[in-house]
């Protein structure tokens, strides 16, 4: 094991001992296969500048001082290739994405393992340890390093920023895919704007939109800022409504129009629909995905029907019918629809009892109904009774609860 | 939404009060940072020097408000720019062990602030007749509350408010019935006294000490890290330029009230006053009780501001440094780090000021000496960084502003230096 801290300035000699210069940086290369890149050259300062100097060329990498296999004037130098990492450029002092513990964390020490003759980038540092051994202690950072446990990051779970522009996230971010929404959206906000601009990038439009709708409105709309149009309205016909319509409403007006006009016209039409309502009144929080059927079908006709329903409508708690005017007449869970004989008519097994909640009124009075009768989702109608949406708990209750209080609730009442 | 952030969401605005409106959703980092400048140990200083130098020491405070301006902009532009704090920066440019030694320096600067507030905060209690030691735990509890339970918004409210209360000197300053055309323009050049060599220096002296305790290395990491946590978008940079400049005038604009008060009443009765808290029951006999406790009222508040922005400098340049998470929008849970190193610092200091018998002139001497020592290098990173145009693009520093924050930098560091010596050479 050995510290990329331990050998940055140590003097580089060629075949017959003559000083060539200071290692400054060391290159490593990932590759598809494995996860540990191997190191491809080192960066070596010498007295007309900077020079690369292919791996195979040094004798050994991890001792005092770093023999070349060549004499001074023979010494091959290399290029660097696109997608190459400098670990000491890109890496050291730098921040992180720790995909593992879905943080953003800052890198103290990067660590090598030697394996049968190759050396391998194993982990990189961000404890205390590293920072004592940064200051020149190792001995200390040993002897106490015995005592505690190691808090590596395995290279196969650090993700890469960078701050360079012309740059792109190198290896296609697949790791973050694997990250739940809610904590990209934890890690965007603690990245800098070029970066987090980045790393949306990477992202497909579902993933893209799901993270989108985590992170807190006002920052949504800085983050879409850069994103060129197609791909915006793209993400927004994949959110869902109401979150979309909250996205475009922070953004400016003509803006909002060229998006609109861009997205698919039935994904457009729920979204301006949205919009006509005021921001805190029912009609603005509502969602208009939600599952309707007419009232003559029977149970197991009106589950293939819902089954037809689910690309749609992504969460269904209750299954409200509607008469050809869209009257809201009954609601059931889907709890009533698998109890039902698959005979039964809906009708004879709906509720009649309905609570609603009216286009214009206020989000408070959602909010109130809604944890009042512990429901899940509350239908939203007009004074005739026509359906026009839903509004779900969470979105209810996240209008009165303040997000940093909301932060602190059990996952499970978000 | 709070009425500092009003939702700008579909409504039209004319140009003027939609201008007035971003500006709103940007104010407060720039504000804050510039008032807490003015922290009981700055209306301290201002009120000494009023009470011993009169109308004169307010030439000083134009220069002070354009070097503070110059210096706030570079590091609220570094942070809108970059997104990242200055001490993220100085850690990613320069390495490990220049983040050690900058964050040990301003650790130990910030504890000697905080120790200097608190027993400013003591002595002016004790003149209320509010029993010191139970005031100044129940000022560190509350503070301790709303930062670890509040969020971004709550603390930034509080301590606007807390802003609006610096209001009180024009009050007292008032009161004093002080001749204003002879104060407005002592502004433009000093006169109106005997400048005797023995004046002069003192003069000297005590304008460099008012100008060390504004601009302080812990206002140049604080505002950074502030305008980060409140996520100012990019497209925003002129209103919060605007704001850095019109916090230092505001900053000021209080400063010269406070002298006012003094030098219309303890200067020109020649009254000599052993240390600037004393100013609040010294000016009674000439500017009336109300001056007086309004006065007092100011230093407390002036020394709460300090307590929780000072403490909260240190422990966001500590998550910077150390990448670890810091923010006042996080839960206790995610930044524990964070909020505890803001807790120990209050406690350490609240510890050694409320029990340990200190000279406070040595602490106050020492706390500016650390800060002489760490001003040269927070300013050579801070122009260093702010001039980088791989870093700042179109932002980075022209050739006039480089120039020009090199010579505002000069100053005061030579100024900073010039004062320790002095003192050293005193003592």
């Amino acid at each position: 094991m050995a510290y990329l801290s331990e050998i940055l300035g140590r003097p580089v000699i060629d075949l017959e001992g003559k000083p060539v210069g200071k290692l400054r940086d060391v290159i490593v290369r990932p590759w598809a296969e494995f996860p540990h890149p191997l190191i491809e050259a080192i960066a070596v300062e010498r007295k007309n500048g900077v020079e690369y100097i292919p791996f195979a060329a040094v004798a050994a990498l991890l001792s005092p001082v770093i023999p070349l296999k060549y004499r001074a004037d023979e010494i091959p130098v290399c290029k660097l290739e696109e997608g190459d990492v400098l670990l000491s450029r890109d890496v050291l002092d730098k921040q992180i994405i720790d995909t593992d513990g879905a943080r953003v964390v800052r890198v103290n020490d990067v660590e090598f393992v030697w394996v049968n003759g190759t050396i391998y980038v194993s982990n990189v540092d961000v404890s205390w340890l590293g920072i004592i051994r940064r200051m020149g202690l190792t001995s200390l950072a040993n002897s106490i390093g015995g005592h505690l446990k190691q808090k590596g990051i395995s290279w196969e779970d650090v993700e890469l920023m960078h701050r360079d522009q012309s740059m792109q996230l190198r290896v296609p971010a697949t790791r973050l895919h694997e990250l739940h929404p809610a904590d990209l959206a934890d890690i965007v906000s603690d990245l800098n704007r070029l970066e987090s601009g980045q790393l949306l990038d990477s992202l497909d439009v579902k993933h893209l939109a799901d993270t989108l709708e985590e992170v807190e409105p006002e920052f949504q709309a800085e983050l879409v800022e850069h994103m060129s149009d197609e791909k915006v309205a793209d993400v927004l016909e994949e959110m869902e409504p109401d979150e979309a319509a909250d996205l475009l409403g922070d953004l400016p007006k003509e803006r909002k129009e060229d998006l609109l006009a861009l997205m698919e016209k039935e994904d457009a039409d729920d979204v301006r629909k949205l919009l006509a309502y005021p921001e805190e009144s029912a009609g603005g929080i509502m969602t208009t995905e939600y599952a309707s059927i007419p009232p003559d079908l029977t149970a197991g006709e009106a589950i293939q029907v819902l089954r037809g329903m689910a690309d749609e409508v992504e969460t269904m708690f209750y299954v409200y019918v509607v008469d050809k005017e869209e009257h809201l007449i009954g609601t059931f869970s889907l709890n009533n629809l698998i109890f039902a004989a698959p005979g039964q008519m809906v009708s004879d097994f709906m509720t009649e009892h309905l609570i609603t909640v009216n286009l214009t009124d206020d989000q408070d009075t959602v909010a109130q109904t809604v944890s009042k009768y512990d429901l899940l989702a509350i239908p939203v109608v007009d004074d005739q009774n026509h359906l026009h949406g839903i509004v779900t708990a969470d979105d209810a209750l996240d209008k009165i609860i303040p997000t940093a209080w909301k932060k602190r609730l059990p996952r499970f009442y978000r | 939404m709070n009425e500092i952030t009003p939702p700008l969401k579909r409504r039209v605005l004319p140009g003027f009060w939609k201008r007035i409106l971003i500006f709103l959703t940007i104010f407060g980092p720039a504000t804050i940072t510039a008032m807490a400048d003015n922290d009981a140990g700055g209306v301290a200083t201002y009120s000494l020097a009023g009470a011993k130098l009169g109308y004169p020491i307010l030439f000083p405070l134009v220069i002070i408000t354009i070097l503070l301006g110059v210096t706030q902009e570079m590091g609220m532009r570094l942070t809108v720019i970059t997104r990242k704090g200055l001490a993220d920066l100085i850690r990613e440019k320069f390495g490990v062990k220049v983040a050690i030694f900058m964050f040990g320096a301003l650790l130990i600067a910030n504890i000697g602030t905080l120790i200097t507030e608190i027993a400013a905060i003591k002595t002016t209690s004790t003149m209320l007749h509010i029993p010191p030691i139970p005031f100044v735990m129940v000022i560190v509890l509350v503070s301790l509350f709303f930062v670890t339970k509040g969020n971004y918004k709550l603390t930034q409210g509080i301590m606007l408010v807390a802003s609006l209360f610096y209001i009180v000197y024009i009050i007292s300053a008032v009161k004093a019935h002080p001749d204003w055309g002879l104060a407005v323009t002592n502004l433009l050049y000093p006169h109106g006294v005997d400048m005797t060599s023995a004046y002069m220096r003192d003069f000297l002296l005590i304008g460099m000490g008012v100008l060390g305790t504004t601009i302080t290395p812990w206002g140049q990491f604080f505002i950074s890290s502030f305008a980060f946590d409140k996520k100012i978008e990019k497209g925003k940079i002129n209103y919060s330029q605007m704001e850095t400049y019109w916090g230092a005038f505001l900053t000021d604009f209080f400063s010269f009230f406070m002298i006012v008060a003094t030098a219309a009443t303890l200067y020109i009765h020649a009254i000599p006053l052993v240390s600037g808290e004393q100013a609040a029951l010294a000016i009674q006999p000439f500017a009336g009780q109300l001056a007086g406790v309004l006065f007092a009222i100011g230093i407390l508040n002036a020394g709460f501001m300090g307590l929780v922005i000072v403490s909260l400098s240190t422990a966001y340049a500590f998550a910077e440094f150390f990448g670890i998470s810091g923010s006042l929008n996080d839960s206790y849970q995610k930044s524990k780090t964070f909020y505890i190193l803001f807790v120990i610092q209050l406690i350490v200091a609240m510890a050694i000021a409320l029990f340990i018998p200190l000279s406070l002139f040595k602490v106050a001497v020492f706390t500016q000496t650390i800060n002489a020592v760490a001003l040269p290098p927070v300013f050579y990173y801070l122009i260093k960084l702010t001039s980088d145009r791989q870093l700042m693009g179109e932002f980075a520093n022209n050739k006039f502003q480089k120039i020009f924050s090199i010579a505002c930098t000069v100053i005061i560091i030579v100024t900073s230096l010039f004062t320790v010596a002095t003192i050293f050479i005193k003592t």
